[in-house]
């Protein structure tokens, strides 16, 4: 059962990947980047999925993606790296993050966290044993198997470590036998790649509870189309490539696609998006249950410079998952919060 | 005094060129470790070659004494001259970028644990950094852990409760921590209050109620930090405007109106001085040096100690070394090594030249106990389940050291006791000497203490 958190980091226009065609003031916001009738996929009467998100299709025709088209948070700053500083400690001034208070609970496992990078996210931190890795190459095994052996052995009376020692060698064990997996396909792009490596961990058993990767690259302020086409792409085939590799095991995992604010719904002279409010979150996956969720405010009753004001607040997406992977005390996880039900 | 804190080798040899002393002096340990080994196990960062002679020479309760009276240690302190932060003004740390700020705290808690002479005042001083945990994730912590660590945690670790406590309590950040600097008069905020009652002196069963939590957290009212946009930032001050000055009642005692910032005086007083309090620092000094759970003959015997000598912290500690269950041979290597424990242990055994290196740095965190990186105020767990599922990164670091360092280490000196014959078999069967080195570090005996 992992949680497999993708920020989409640089303020990805929801407007630009499940565009609501279906309301009038759209088209009116957008007259030269709008997406018009009959491309992509119509969700119901008011989304459609962006055709560069094509490879998610078959994941939402069985009900195994949930898309809530105008999630965010209360800070209003407009900032990336407050925004994102924000969303990453999972509340105003609280100590740690999200992840990583999540962590401090149930089972520790030697690779209870990852995440995919040079750095860890600040979502990360406090997590016990978090690691930042660049490749499962760097997991190699402290000595060779023999040695491994008489440690494993010379613990076996030891009433603390005979089980944390063992747990060690299986988890080499199953590392070793990645090398031997038969590749499932996967695009050639660094955050394909990233989730080829998570995918690995899972298929591994080694104990992964979360995983982080980033996808960077959207703030759109100028040719919104030029940048975000690539964009889309690499971000739905990583997802199509990641959840048919887990086959059956999607399930039991959570992918959770988060952007630290959305755009501003009106383009700008640029055929671009400047930084706005609410933005566009996906789950696929661990049992969400498909569909398109949480409150939608419509584009008639925009904030601030014209902003989507957010109809449904992360950390209670966050929460909806969570609860799916067991040990959750939303005052710890998010403290100061009051959460609201929802079915994600 | 400091002369005779930890015999062998300290910093300052091989600072002046001398010759480390592989000593062949130690009396040869017997199937179990003996007492002496026992102290260097709880009281030190580990046991290097020469220390037990040392400590047998000197004698146990007087090397306890001069570990307690130690002076300033400067020979180590130089090694850090150059971690311009450590020494900065609480305010002044905010020139550095907070990554930097947090790794010179990191880096200087670590080799101080490796080469401290005063090596019993490093480990309570950690027992305080998790009784008095910030979080350098939030807010203005990250900068302003450096001044924390050394005029709080440090200053303090073997003088009095009740000032280690208002240190504590009127630190930028623990006011950042929790809160208390947007603690006001109109608009309460009962944070700190309450971790104070709860955390920081009397523990959950302290006998407190909530109406205690909104009282102290009026008392506490108008403690403020000066933001990061202002001159003189970081600096903590009361503003009696932002105060409620009425009458409180904190635990059955009224506190009078008008006394402003002496209310907090008052109450740290009231706290410091509670039979609750000694006895949740003496379960927390019992747990970290005795046993855990710590039995309770000794906690109680200790919490006397605290209170006979007013919270006098170094007669506390020493009433734990010398307590009957501390002497007990039924809890000797009972304990598991925390990962800062782990880590400055097998630098010390290897007897290490280190300036604690990024992959140090890194290493510890991926063990669990970077200092200042627990993120909810309770601080890092003492109890043993909370730190072996991490084993794998204490073999990683057993593995990395092992091969990095050239150095024949002595099973005798590893394991403090004779090697068990499953051991010796271990032994025998890792011929090389890098494979040897890494059997030993990450064996069960060395990750316990």
């Amino acid at each position: 059962m992992a949680v497999v958190i993708v920020f989409l980091r640089g303020g990805a226009d929801g407007l630009a990947l499940v565009p609501p065609v279906g309301e009038d003031a759209y088209h009116s916001l957008r007259p030269l980047t709008r997406l018009t009738a009959g491309q992509g996929l119509r969700l119901d009467q008011r989304f459609t999925l962006h055709p560069d998100l094509q490879a998610l299709v078959p994941w939402w025709e069985r009900g195994e993606l949930s898309v809530i088209p105008a999630a965010g948070i209360p800070e209003d700053s407009h900032s990336h790296f407050v925004a994102q500083d924000w969303l990453e400690h999972g509340g105003d001034d609280v100590a740690g993050g999200w992840l990583g208070r999540w962590l401090q609970s149930g089972e520790r496992n030697p690779l209870g966290a990852v995440a995919l990078g040079p750095v860890l996210p600040e979502s990360l931190r406090g997590a016990p044993g978090a690691v930042a890795l660049n490749d499962l190459t760097e997991l190699s095994r402290p000595g060779g198997e023999a040695l491994a052996r008489q440690l494993v052995a010379l613990s076996a009376t030891d009433p603390l470590l005979a089980q944390p020692a063992a747990d060690v060698l299986a988890v080499h064990e199953r590392l070793s036998q990645l090398a031997t997996r038969t590749a499932a396909p996967y695009p050639d792009t660094a955050f394909a790649q990233d989730l080829s490596r998570v995918a690995g961990l899972i298929h591994a058993d080694v104990g992964l509870r979360v995983a982080c990767v980033d996808l960077s690259g959207w703030d759109s302020h100028i040719a919104m189309d030029t940048l975000l086409t690539p964009m889309r792409k690499t971000l739905a085939g990583g997802l199509a490539a990641f959840a048919g590799d887990l086959g059956p095991a999607l399930r039991g995992t959570s992918v959770v696609v988060i952007t630290e604010f959305g755009r501003r719904c009106a383009e700008n002279a640029s055929l671009g998006t400047d930084h706005g409010r609410a933005g566009c979150a996906f789950v696929l996956g661990g049992g969400t249950p498909g569909g398109v969720v949480g409150t939608w405010p419509g584009l008639d009753h925009l904030e601030g410079p014209g902003d989507l004001p957010v109809g449904t607040d992360l950390r209670d997406v966050f929460g909806a998952v969570l609860s799916r992977h067991g040990g959750v005390d939303p005052a710890v996880v998010f403290p100061g919060h009051q959460p609201t039900a929802i079915r994600v | 005094m400091t002369l005779f804190a930890l015999g062998g080798c300290g910093p300052s040899d091989w600072l002046l060129g001398a010759a480390t002393s592989k000593t062949g002096t130690d009396p040869a340990p017997g199937d179990q470790p003996d007492l002496a080994r026992h102290v260097l196990d709880r009281c030190t960062y580990g046991a290097r070659a020469g220390d037990r002679a040392a400590l047998l020479a000197l004698g146990i309760e007087p090397w306890i004494d001069a570990q307690l009276n130690a002076g300033a240690d400067r020979a180590t302190e130089r090694l850090l001259d150059d971690f311009d932060v450590l020494h900065a003004p609480a305010g002044e740390a905010y020139e550095w970028k907070p990554r930097i700020v947090q790794e010179e705290v990191i880096r200087g808690t670590l080799l101080r644990a490796v080469y401290s002479r005063n090596q019993l005042q490093e480990v309570v001083a950690s027992c305080w950094r998790d009784q008095f945990n910030v979080g350098a994730g939030k807010g203005d912590v990250a900068w302003l852990v450096a001044s924390y660590d050394r005029e709080v945690v440090r200053a303090h670790a073997l003088g009095s409760f009740h000032d280690l406590l208002h240190a504590s309590a009127t630190h930028p950040a623990m006011l950042w921590y929790l809160d208390g600097r947007s603690n006001r008069r109109e608009h309460p905020n009962e944070n700190h209050a309450r971790e104070l009652l709860e955390l920081h002196s009397l523990g959950v069963d302290g006998g407190y109620t909530q109406h205690d939590v909104m009282e102290v957290a009026r008392c506490l009212s108008g403690w403020t930090v000066r933001g990061k946009e202002r001159f003189r930032k970081g600096t903590v001050e009361f503003d009696p405007a932002l105060h409620d000055d009425g009458e409180k009642l904190v635990l059955g005692m009224t506190i009078p109106a008008g006394l402003g910032a002496g209310d907090l005086d008052r109450v740290i007083t009231l706290l410091a001085a509670h039979p609750a309090t000694a006895r949740r620092v003496a379960q927390r000094l019992c747990a970290r040096f005795i046993a855990d759970p710590p039995p309770p003959a000794a906690v109680a015997e200790v919490a006397d100690a605290f209170t006979a000598n007013r919270g006098d912290l170094r007669l506390t500690v020493r009433a734990v070394l010398t307590c009957s269950a501390f002497n007990d041979p039924l809890i000797r290597s009972g304990k598991l090594k925390r990962p800062l424990h782990y880590l400055a242990s097998c630098l010390r055994v290897l007897d290490v030249r280190t300036q604690a290196e990024p992959t140090l740095v890194a290493a510890l965190a991926r063990m669990g106990e970077s200092p200042y990186q627990h993120p909810t105020p309770e601080g890092y767990p003492e109890r043993a389940s909370a730190w072996t599922g991490t084993l794998w990164w204490r073999w990683r670091a057993a593995y990395d050291l092992a091969h990095a360092h050239e150095v024949e280490l002595d099973p005798l000196l590893v394991f403090g006791r004779q090697p068990t014959t499953a051991e010796q078999a271990a032994i025998a069967a890792t011929p090389e000497p890098a494979e040897r080195r890494t059997l030993l570090l990450a064996s069960p005996s060395f990750q316990r203490c």
